[in-house]
């Protein structure tokens, strides 16, 4: 070929290598799959030697697609960014935008739809010599879903000019500074962590998170394992805390370990939602630090022997004895009856106290199910609750009193030969007994019903049953063997007396629960109450009056009497539903001017356990009659307040009159689910606390303050 | 009111004790794997009990997830299938796919997909409402469960360490289920029973 083709060729082969070869190639700041869009900016149009710059790795995703978040939740892979710097140059760990949960059935993802922008700091060397260039170049990896997943890669490159120090760099992409603002933002409330029985407890100590703006909370944990992440993360508000309920997963965080995320609150914006985040880097507490004993672990036939002793004991309390003896005289006012039919009485009133406690067991499951810390008694941390039963004692008194009877059943006594057996006042009355029980929480007790809580539903209801049986007991016996009732007096006027006589433990037992009303609900609660009661005793008065008529005035009599029944209930409800609950520091916890004792915090016990001085805890309430006759006989005891004081003892007394968290944890932790609760810290850091009988005296109490005295 | 009135309430309200004890069989490890039923690809019925005494390996696949084929492509997942099968460990695939989603086939097809694979399991289960798959958890493809010859759930999670699409990362990876095999062979404890599973989430029915 002749001179011109061969250049021609050549320059042609040329081009050609050059073309082929690697360092042709160019890649862009932006690349796209058919997914996503994805760019590299910076935070500056320039860089100088020992600057530290922000640099952003924006996706734009088509609809209905998303990528992960650092973790992706169930399925997924997070994004990895890998750097490619000029030598001497370092990136930083990625920093994520708060991220959104998709769910698909029972998979949870959290990450991203729409856009995100992912940034990373880097830091440029001080070396770096002013004139050249800084080649940025990231290969970033990443899943895109919708319903099924793509695994992409995609390079880009950012070539930012090196100018000396002083130059001005330019402001750079504003998706950076947009990008910063959509961080997570460190915390500025308390937050603290706690490990409870199957569950993680996350409180935040906030005001501005109860606003009605508020329309979601949810905790998005950093790692997986740590969070259950498509399960429900129930809110409770205590007072200006509100505590998120988080299951633990799979590896879960134990206590002492540290727990990590971000907390999203997404409130209602001007147009639409807005989401913030907040960083979560908190130590999993156990909860009060202080050394704890182990909860009692008795073993199920012990449990289930202890709460059969705890019923028959109930029976002697002064909840429960009225009802036992007007039980009994019933059962003598029916002498004429069969033997069978007094069997009978006998089962049903056991039935109507196991129908009682089961139910009761039944309540105890659904809200320990639903979360709640609950303990034994709680039912008289309502107001309402605690109103109702005060009606229902006075009604009885005023039944016993005379008044009125309803069909020769409650009392029994007086009914004619004609008169129905009175089953249903048998039934009755074994759910009345059950019902004045409760407060009244009687030695052996509390261990058995402390384990129970603690077990699956089936053991709890195991253990409130045989209680029931322990309780219904005597009655059961007395009504099935003849000879046991050949040992009771013959019937007689005398019998007459006592039932009347009997009617005054029943008004002291409202008297008594209007007050703890009026702790509870306030003073206004305590003129609802005896309003109530004046209505009652009139609406039982008509009733009687009426009752053995005919015709209208029967009718009208009755229907007055039904209306003014109606009238005290209704506004027993209202007013106290309007009326301000009760504070923790109700009458008997205002400290007067020598008080002796200061009201319990867990905070306080620390505190003071911190320094190693000795404590001693009384957990009690207003409605636990057990816990008062111990304050008055022993506690309050002048012996007693001067040993405490002459050993420098603090004393903590905590109420739990109405619905106290910490308290009921405290309970939790010594195996017990109810009031009373007596614990002596010892002197000395390590010391660990004394649990004392729920049945105090004075030498009782001395004896073990000499005991764990160790100088 | 009548006698029959009150022992209808009183057991009413002792029924109302028993409602929150209904509880659901979950995957724990070191207790009884959930026992199960489901339909093979080549039409036999699949019974979790007709295994007892032998290992059960249970792996949750879709072929045409990208991770699956990550463990496919490559014959990783295939060679643990003949390992296992040599040693007498059944190895279970289970398509959990709902019908229309990715993965979902019949059961021809899915012998003919792992004719292509070079894949040779004990049998693969049809698992089209999801049901095996939510009673275990199952939340990706793969996921790994195996079962020890007296049937407690010795492992759950994923077949190794890394997390990715990478093939590359298969030789670099700790692969927990020939691990978990090894130790259960030699009568040991598993290292790590519970671990992360990775991969795409499992197509439930939506």
């Amino acid at each position: 070929m002749d001179r011109a083709n061969f250049l021609l060729m050549a320059a042609l082969m040329s081009t050609w290598l050059a073309l082929l070869s690697p360092s042709a190639q160019a890649l862009s700041s932006q690349a796209a799959t058919e997914q996503v869009q994805a760019q590299l900016v910076a935070s500056v149009d320039a860089v100088r030697p020992g600057d530290q710059i922000v640099l952003g790795v924006q996706q734009r995703i088509i609809p209905h697609w998303h990528t992960y978040w650092r973790n992706p939740g169930d399925s997924g892979i997070a994004t990895t960014i890998a750097w490619s710097l000029p030598p001497g140059a370092s990136a930083g760990d990625i920093q994520w935008p708060v991220p959104s949960r998709f769910n698909l059935g029972p998979v949870t993802n959290l990450g991203y739809e729409k856009e995100v922008t992912l940034l990373s700091s880097v830091q440029v060397p001080d070396d770096a010599k002013a004139g050249g260039s800084f080649p940025i170049q990231a290969k970033v990896n990443w899943l895109v879903c919708q319903e099924v997943c793509i695994p992409q890669e995609v390079q880009l490159e950012l070539v930012l000019p090196i100018l000396q120090k002083g130059a001005a760099t330019g402001a750079g992409s504003p998706l950076i500074a947009q990008t910063q603002a959509r961080l997570p933002m460190t915390n500025p409330w308390p937050i603290q962590i706690e490990q409870r029985a199957d569950k993680l407890a996350l409180k935040v100590t906030s005001p501005e998170l109860q606003s009605a703006k508020v329309k979601g909370i949810w905790f998005y944990p950093a790692k997986w394992g740590q969070v259950v992440h498509n399960a429900e993360q129930t809110r409770r508000q205590q007072g200006d805390t509100l505590v998120l309920d988080l299951q633990p997963g799979e590896d879960p965080v134990l206590a002492g370990g540290t727990l990590s995320g971000v907390l999203v609150v997404t409130e209602d914006g001007g147009d639409g939602a807005v989401s913030r985040g907040f960083t979560v880097d908190s130590t999993v507490l156990p909860g009060v630090a202080t050394p704890a004993p182990q909860p009692v672990d008795i073993g199920l036939a012990a449990a289930l022997g202890l709460a059969l002793l705890g019923g028959l004991i109930l029976n002697l309390m002064p909840c429960v004895f009225p009802v036992l003896s007007i039980k009994a005289l019933a059962l003598l006012s029916h002498a004429d009856q069969t033997p069978a039919q007094k069997r009978l009485h006998g089962l049903v009133y056991t039935s109507g106290v196991l129908a009682s406690f089961a139910l009761l067991a039944g309540s105890l499951i659904a809200l320990k199910a639903g979360g709640s810390q609950v303990g034994w008694g709680f039912q008289f941390q309502s107001p309402l609750f605690v109103l109702a039963v005060a009606y229902l004692m006075f009604a009885v008194g005023l039944s016993l009193s005379g008044v009125f009877s309803i069909g020769g059943s409650v009392a029994g006594v007086g009914s004619s030969l004609a008169e129905r057996p009175g089953y249903s006042g048998a039934f009755f009355t074994g759910v009345l007994a059950a019902i004045v029980a409760t407060p009244c929480t009687a030695p052996f007790m509390g261990g058995a019903i402390g384990y129970a809580l603690a077990q699956p539903a089936g053991v709890l209801l195991a253990v409130f049953l045989s209680l029931g049986l322990g309780l219904a007991l005597p009655y059961l016996a007395l009504s099935t063997w003849p000879a046991l009732q050949r040992a009771l007096p013959r019937p007689g006027l005398w019998m007459e007396r006592v039932k009347q006589g009997f009617a005054f433990p029943m008004y002291a037992t409202a008297a008594w629960l209007v007050w703890v009303l009026a702790q509870q609900a306030g003073i206004n609660s305590v003129a609802i109450a005896l309003a109530g009661m004046v209505v009652i005793a009139f609406a039982a008065w008509l009733y009687e009056s009426f009752r053995h008529g005919q015709g209208l005035p029967r009718l009208a009599g009755l229907g007055v009497a039904s209306l003014a029944l109606l009238m005290a209930l209704v506004g027993g409800y209202v007013g106290i539903n309007a009326s301000p609950s009760g504070t923790a520091s109700s009458v008997q916890m205002t400290p007067g001017t020598d008080q002796h004792w200061e009201p319990y915090t867990a905070q306080r016990l620390q505190e003071l356990r911190a320094k190693g001085a000795p404590v001693f805890v009384n957990l009690t309430a207003a409605w636990c009659i057990t816990c008062l006759v111990n304050e008055r006989v022993a506690l309050n005891q002048s012996s007693v307040t001067s040993a405490f004081k002459d050993a420098g003892i603090t004393y903590l007394k905590g109420d739990w009159t109405n619905q106290d968290q910490q308290i009921t944890k405290v309970l939790t932790q010594f195996g017990r689910s109810g009031v009373p609760l007596y614990a002596f810290y010892p002197k000395g850091i390590d010391a660990a606390p004394v649990v004392l009988p729920q049945l105090l005296t004075p030498e009782i109490v001395l004896t073990a303050l000499k005991a764990a005295a160790i100088p | 009111m009548s006698r029959r009135t009150f022992s209808k309430l009183a057991l009413a309200s002792l029924a109302l004790a028993w409602l929150p004890l209904t509880t659901q069989a979950a995957a724990t490890i070191d207790q009884a794997a959930p026992a199960f039923s489901g339909k093979g690809a080549d039409g036999r019925t699949i019974n979790l009990s007709d295994y007892k005494g032998k290992t059960v390996v249970l792996e949750w696949t879709n072929h045409d997830c990208p991770f699956v084929k990550k463990h496919y492509d490559g014959g990783n997942i295939p060679k643990l299938q003949k390992d296992a099968a040599a040693k007498g460990v059944v190895w279970l695939q289970v398509i959990s796919s709902a019908p229309g989603e990715q993965g979902q086939v019949d059961g021809p097809t899915a012998i003919k997909i792992n004719g292509y694979r070079d894949s040779k399991p004990a049998g693969t289960v049809l698992d089209a409402d999801g049901t095996i798959g939510k009673l275990y958890g199952a939340k990706t493809t793969p996921h790994l469960f195996i079962v020890n010859p007296e049937g407690k759930l010795v492992y759950k999670g994923g077949i190794d360490s890394i997390p990715s699409s990478n093939p590359a990362d298969i030789a670099k990876a700790d692969n927990y289920v020939s691990s978990a095999l090894t130790a259960l062979a030699a009568g040991k404890k598993v290292a790590h029973p519970s671990t992360q599973p990775y991969g795409c989430s499992v197509k439930y029915a939506s």
